[in-house]
């Protein structure tokens, strides 16, 4: 039988009885770019602290080609990590920061010299080997620990919200930076983040945590097609919920009525449901349409509350008239904007494949 | 800011006379000092008549100032040295341990700082008796290790929380022992607060007299109890030059320490 390269088994993890990580599993394979993707607090820092041996699993085990990590000291897991704050060594040059993991495994100087000088150039700052941190922006100095991180040539690279304190800007130059060296060194990493876009941009796969556990795990196209709870749906892409009825479910498929009686069949359902349950329907404002004419033949009735020009589409806010917010995004130029005005009734249609409900 | 000084106008004056005459206040004395030891009188009279360097000459021809000051010396050092090690040891349980009391314990520890020196000296003095540490320098060096520990342990809690533990964990990950990392990355990146710790404590060690007058015995004196008794003989400007010296070494090393502390920031 073949191992997962990297297997957390049933990780739990509790401050003073207080869950932090309450069950986490995940197989990562060889050279694949995992993301933890979740809101504050869900325990996506904790599950790192736990692989690079800071803290201990109150239960569970971590496997690496099949042998368990749990009983080896973090000096001796060879795992590299770039942290949320800058940890590059305050008191040592750039050369000196990224040789020390070197230095430390007794590597002739030769060879240190000769790794320091690749590590360089692989984060793009050659020239750099005499500065000190205090005097290298936020940027460089991560693009620093990254290299240090790298330099002995880890099995797995840890990274924990390293361009969290980044501007915009600079985060995606640094991610595309990020990327490159993945592909060029071939490394397993596991990202750390609670920016979606940067999770689909640069993850192979993703693995949505919310209150200590992993939701679903799956490639961004997975994630946003196929969202498996209602929390996975509202974080990776845009979603708009409506409160209705289950009338019926068969095959994985719902049936569900909305509160003004308006019954639509035919829509994947998530979880379990007996008819006559709350349920809420999922809709897509970029996969909704919006026909100014008005509802009709099974369209929801609703009303434009508000349009906003985004640039490449425009926003349209509108409210069904049971009450619940929907957002439908148009492309600009499209021959609907022009015919639609604010407190204008509308009708709103979606394909029913498209859409989720969630008990 | 709040109280800009170019805006006070004619408050400006009355504010810069007040800073003058409380600087004068603390320096004069010194100067006064300083003065003496040069003056040719004998009787300390001010202003002196003429100048002279004679003192000076008479202090460093009695070898029991020059014992004194040796003496002392050692006793700072060894304080100071004593000081910085158990301070760090002591601040790393503070700051990174987890134990009921912590807070309390932190307290203690700085309550040398606000009590008396009389009631610390009667304290350790009857201690020491029993078990006959009194008059020597292992009994000198504990008893301001007392009072200089408050220092190197508020100089060092406070570095340590500064420093970030990351940087720290970090270099574990790197594949250097817990102990090699402290060594190797945490104390060099709080090295000025070791130096702030090392010498305050020596010169708390250097100029403390109540402590070292109940510790002292005829053989074994520091500088400043040497001061002291002698000033109950007899009025000599020879007490002015030792003086003098004393306070230029603390000077010296109050100039080191706020270079250090320039150097280390940048
Ligand atoms: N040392 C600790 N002691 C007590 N509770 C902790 C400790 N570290 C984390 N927690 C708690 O564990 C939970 C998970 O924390 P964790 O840092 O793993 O979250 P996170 O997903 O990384 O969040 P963030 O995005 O804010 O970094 C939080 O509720 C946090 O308050
Ligand atoms: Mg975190």
């Amino acid at each position: 039988m073949t191992h997962p390269f990297l297997e957390i088994r049933g990780i739990r993890k509790e401050y003073a009885m207080i869950p932090a990580v309450r069950d986490v599993s995940l197989n990562i394979r060889k050279g694949e770019f995992m993301t933890f993707l979740g809101p504050s607090g869900s325990g996506k820092s904790t599950t790192l602290f736990i692989l690079a041996g800071f803290q201990d699993p109150t239960a569970g085990d971590i496997l690496l080609e099949g042998k368990s990590l749990l009983s080896t000291p973090s000096q001796h897991r060879n795992i590299g990590m770039v942290f949320q704050r800058y940890t590059l060594f305050p008191h040592l040059t750039v050369a000196e920061n990224i040789a020390f993991p070197l230095k430390v495994r007794r590597w002739p100087k030769a060879r240190i010299e000769a790794k320091v000088a690749e590590m360089l150039r692989l984060v793009r700052l050659e020239g750099f080997e005499t500065r000190k941190p205090a005097t290298m922006s936020g940027g460089q100095q991560q693009r620093v620990a990254l290299a240090r991180a790298l330099a002995y040539d880890p099995p797995v690279l840890l990274m924990d919200e390293p361009l969290s304190a980044l501007d915009k800007r600079l985060r995606e130059e640094i991610q595309v930076e990020i990327r490159r060296i993945h592909q060029q060194t071939g490394v397993t990493i596991l990202y750390v983040t609670h920016d979606q876009e940067e999770a689909l941009r640069m993850s192979d796969r993703i693995a949505v945590f919310s209150k200590g556990v992993i939701d679903q795990v799956g490639t961004g196209e997975e994630l946003y097609a196929n969202p498996a709870t209602r929390f996975v749906a509202g974080f990776i892409g845009d979603s708009d919920f409506i409160d209705c009825e289950l009338r019926g479910a068969a095959g994985g498929k719902a049936k569900v009525a909305l509160k003004d009686g308006l019954e639509i069949g035919g829509i994947p359902l998530h979880g379990e449901g007996k008819p006559g349950a709350r349920v809420a329907l999922m809709l897509r404002p970029e996969r909704t349409r919006i026909d100014p004419a008005g509802a009709s033949g099974g369209a929801i009735p609703a009303v434009v509350t508000d349009i906003t020009f985004l640039g490449s589409n425009v926003h349209v806010a509108t409210e069904t008239e049971t009450g619940a917010p929907v957002s439908v995004r148009l492309p600009f130029g499209h021959p609907s904007i022009s015919a639609l005005a604010r407190g204008q009734k509308v009708g709103l249609g979606f394909d029913p494949a498209e859409a989720h409900v969630f008990s | 800011m709040l109280l800009n000084f170019d805006s006070l106008g004619s408050w400006r004056w009355v504010l810069t006379i007040i800073v003058v005459m409380v600087a004068a206040f603390l320096l004069l004395p010194i100067v006064f000092i300083a003065a003496l030891s040069f003056g040719s009188s004998q009787w300390l009279i001010f202003p002196p008549p003429g100048w002279t360097t004679k003192w000076y000459h008479d202090l460093f021809a009695d070898p029991s100032w020059l014992k004194a000051a040796w003496t002392s010396l050692r006793i700072a050092v060894a304080v100071s040295f004593l000081s910085v090690l158990i301070g760090l040891v002591a601040s790393f349980g503070l700051v990174r341990g987890s134990f009921p009391g912590r807070a309390f314990l932190r307290g203690l520890f700085i309550t040398p700082m606000i009590l008396p020196v009389v009631v610390l000296a009667v304290a350790i003095y009857a201690f020491f008796l029993r078990i006959g540490l009194n008059g020597t320098v292992a009994g000198f060096v504990i008893a301001h290790l007392v009072v200089a520990l408050p220092f190197s342990i508020l100089a060092l809690t406070t570095a340590l929380e500064e420093f970030d533990r990351s940087i720290e964990d970090a270099a574990v990950l790197c594949g250097a022992s817990p102990f090699e990392a402290k060594l190797r990355i945490t104390l060099p990146s709080i090295s000025h607060g070791l130096f702030a710790a090392a010498i305050f404590s020596f010169l708390t060690s250097w100029d403390e007299v109540v402590l070292a007058i109940f510790m002292a015995s005829p053989t074994l004196q520091t500088l400043p109890v040497k001061i002291w008794s002698t000033l109950r003989q007899d009025l000599t400007p020879v007490i002015a030059a030792a003086s003098t010296l004393l306070i230029c070494l603390t000077i010296i090393l109050m100039l080191i320490a706020a270079a250090v502390k320039k150097g280390l920031k940048k």
